[in-house]
């Protein structure tokens, strides 16, 4: 529903693409409320913002802003089609063309009844309801070791994909390090970065972009602990962000430049509370009016 | 539209309420639901609704020429042009690319450096069952062995009656067109039970093969390491019931929602894992698919009246095509020519041992009959040989160190699953779920009603398509 509507998207809309980090950490209402835009949310957990960016780029005319969320561990992970940061969004796009009448309607009917039913649930993992995910919760025995440390959902997504962390992982210390815990094992198991192919893949897409009038900004949101710690050692700032923001030429945003963001805390290391979230999308925007990166945009 | 959406319980409710008002008589309820039967098509893809037409319109003329055409010539044109029409849009949207790459590889096998560009072509759905349904009208019109259908409209409704447009039954015109000709009410008895077939098939769908059998299936099928040998058998029996319940479910939903309508559908499957010998499956497995190929292929290449060496090859031609039936490539050809063999075999040896069946060699021979089973839906499930090679190596116990990729639980509960199915199947040789519903005490059937529809909620399904969709 939502990239349906970067169809009828103008000049002065707001995209934003990333990871989970803008999913959480860009409110929707107080971006709004800052710039008189709603932005069009197509952020996606544990992706690389690219296969969207190319989508919105080579498919559509679209010419307004768009966000970019820079999580370095993803945006620079890949270009391989069957690898997750991949696969995932590209799934998402593909879903979006190929999508029938009966799946359209599917989603429309299954509104009412997501907003009725506490037991509909999408939820994976320790979390979910749904028949398969009780089941897979139970073990006899370990045949096979599962490295993996059960994972909880921590986030509640709208309809218009505004989300905000569950309250329990900002307050319940032992929910957020159990968050912490699937960070160090993704962390620990990462494949090495594809630096150039990543750079090489967005950089072309840019291009196109800007020269038909487009206007991107890059973001880095924040993180903190052991996760920033790795992110630092493994993807540091002066290889990667740095030439990035150099070879786009584009308006880029580290949240570790500004006062006012630098000491935002992540319960679980990689993503604001809703209340972080909102300050952090109102300061953010201040410092891009006042900075000028929302041109494109018409912001009271 | 899937039978297991949202949009689909909507449609059906709409339907249901025209189907029963009085608004309209019995030629506008078919108008409604042939409309309806559009409609339902259309959804998934509006251009490929003008396929559906064609087959129709092709079909229809033709068959109304056969039942005045005295000449036999001339008869044989008007049967050629139904079959290359309907044969032609199955070759085309199913089969060119599998051709065309078989093509390449021969032509570039002797040094010519071929290169084609396949056309990835959509491949229209149900498209392999209505293209069946309506080519056996023409066939049984220009054998005389039917009457043409009275109406365009009944024709119409016939190649495109919504229950079994996609997946089945492949009905016979006889069979189908002839309910259409006076006002179909269901009885309240024939609405609960059509209601009952419905919620059976959906349970069968939803919580059987994709929340309990799929992950396991696709896990295993899809892992490219030698397995260990009860991660393969696993993984074989996981799919051997996922693909029973996907289709069965469909054809159970189909049959109770025709029911709903008043209108009967005949049985597609009937418990074919309880089969004793290989003939006794095909009785059993996909009925309308097996009786079709025996009446339009098996039987016109000679049947079992021309001596052994033809009835052979018969039976050969018709598993190697019905293989191909399934789906444009090498491993269902493997798959339909073990099921020949598998028949072959069994029709030298039936000559040779006479065994009588009993009660405890039956459930042996049962088992027996299931397990060789096994080993084709290998051939089936794989998507290339290499998988299917590695996955029998390790069911054969080649592999003692292979891979172990399954849980105790999952593996558990696929060996629970399938010795029920198992079980079921076997008790249910020889009676029907009516029979067994008659005998059950109502309560019972409504306590097992509830639980269905409860595990289906909570179950929850993505609204995955039917396997046979693709066929």
């Amino acid at each position: 529903m939502q990239r349906q509507g970067v169809e009828k998207a103008s000049g002065n809309d707001v995209l934003l693409i990333g990871s989970s980090r803008v999913l959480f950490d860009i409110q929707l209402n107080e971006w709004q409320a800052q710039t008189g835009v709603r932005p069009i949310q197509l952020a996606s957990v544990g992706s690389s913002p690219l296969p969207i960016f190319h989508d919105v780029v080579n498919n559509t005319d679209y010419n307004g802003t768009i966000l970019i969320g820079v999580t370095p561990g993803l945006f620079f992970s890949t270009t391989f089609p069957q690898a997750q940061p991949w696969q995932w969004p590209q799934s998402k796009v593909d879903y979006y063309k190929k999508r029938t009448f009966a799946q359209i309607s599917n989603h429309f009917l299954s509104i009412p009844l997501q907003e009725s039913f506490a037991f509909i649930s999408d939820d994976q993992g320790v979390d979910g309801i749904k028949l398969k995910e009780l089941l897979g919760k139970i073990k006899v025995g370990t045949r096979v070791p599962d490295p993996m440390p059960p994972f909880h959902e921590f986030g509640e997504i709208a309809l218009d994909r505004n989300t905000v962390m569950k309250e329990i992982a900002v307050t319940d210390t032992a929910y957020a390090n159990s968050v912490k815990k699937v960070w160090m094992f993704f962390g620990k198991n990462a494949p090495a970065p594809d630096k150039e192919s990543t750079m090489a893949f967005f950089l072309k897409d840019l291009k196109t972009f800007k020269e038909r009038g487009g206007n991107a900004i890059l973001v880095r949101c924040p993180s903190n602990g052991l996760l920033k710690a790795g992110e630092d050692k493994f993807l540091p700032r002066t290889e990667f962000w740095d030439p990035l923001v150099k070879a786009s030429e584009v308006k880029a945003y580290y949240f570790e430049d500004y006062e006012q963001l630098k000491h935002l805390e992540c319960p679980e290391w990689s993503h604001l509370s809703a209340k972080d979230a909102r300050y952090f999308t109102t300061e953010l925007v201040k410092i891009m009016k006042a900075d000028g990166a929302l041109s494109n945009s018409k912001t009271n | 539209m899937l039978f297991n959406s949202l949009s689909f319980i909507v449609f059906l409710v709409i339907v249901l309420i025209l189907y029963y008002a009085k608004l309209f008589n019995w030629t506008n309820k078919k108008r409604m639901l042939l409309l309806a039967s559009y409609v339902f098509y259309g959804l998934w893809n509006p251009p490929l609704v003008i396929l559906l037409w064609i087959s129709t319109l092709v079909d229809w003329i033709a068959g109304n020429k056969l039942s005045v055409e005295e000449n036999k010539h001339k008869r044989k044109l008007w049967l050629l042009m139904s079959l290359f029409v309907n044969l032609g849009f199955l070759f085309f949207f199913k089969y060119r690319d599998f051709l065309l790459d078989n093509f390449t590889t021969v032509v570039n096998a002797y040094g010519y450096g071929y290169h084609s560009q396949p056309m990835n072509i959509i491949l229209p759905m149900g498209i392999s069952f209505y293209t069946f349904q309506t080519m056996s009208y023409t066939i049984d019109m220009y054998l005389k062995r039917s009457e043409r259908a009275r109406t365009f409209l009944d024709f119409a409704l016939y190649v495109t009656f919504f229950p079994q447009l996609v997946a089945g039954p492949i009905v016979r015109a006889e069979d189908l067109v002839s309910q259409f000709y006076e006002e179909k009410k269901a009885t309240i008895h024939q609405f609960i039970w059509g209601l009952f077939l419905l919620t059976i098939g959906l349970f069968q769908k939803v919580v059987l093969a994709d929340t309990l059998l799929s992950d396991t299936a696709d896990e295993v099928f899809g892992s490219k390491s030698i397995l260990n040998a009860l991660d393969a058998w696993t993984g074989t029996l996981a799919f051997s019931g996922q693909i029973f319940f996907d289709f069965a479910g469909y054809s159970t939903c189909a049959i109770g929602i025709a029911l709903m309508l008043g209108i009967i559908l005949p049985d597609n499957f009937r418990y074919p894992y309880g089969a004793i010998g290989f003939s006794d499956l095909w009785r059993r497995w996909h009925i309308s698919l097996s009786t079709w190929l025996r009446d339009y292929l098996y039987i016109p290449l000679g049947g079992n009246k021309h001596g052994v060496v033809r009835m052979y090859s018969a039976l050969m031609i018709t598993m190697l095509l019905g293989g191909l039936w399934h789906g444009a490539a090498w491993t269902f050809v493997i798959w339909g020519a073990l099921h020949g063999i598998y028949l072959v075999v069994e029709r030298m040896l039936k000559n040779k041992i006479h065994v009588k069946i009993g009660p405890y060699n039956g459930i042996v021979l049962a088992l027996l009959t299931y397990l060789l089973v096994n080993f084709t839906w290998v051939f089936f499930r794989a998507r290339e040989f290499s998988t299917a090679k590695n996955m029998l190596s390790s069911m054969l116990f080649m592999h003692s160190d292979g891979e172990k990729i399954l849980q105790f639980f999952d593996i558990i509960k696929i060996f629970i699953i399938i010795t029920i199915l198992f079980i079921c199947h076997y008790s249910m040789r020889n009676t029907s779920m009516k029979e067994v519903s008659l005998k059950t005490p109502t309560w019972v059937l409504g306590v097992f009603w509830a639980v269905m529809v409860f595990l289906i909620v909570i179950s929850q399904g993505g609204g995955e398509q039917f396997i046979y969709f693709q066929f």
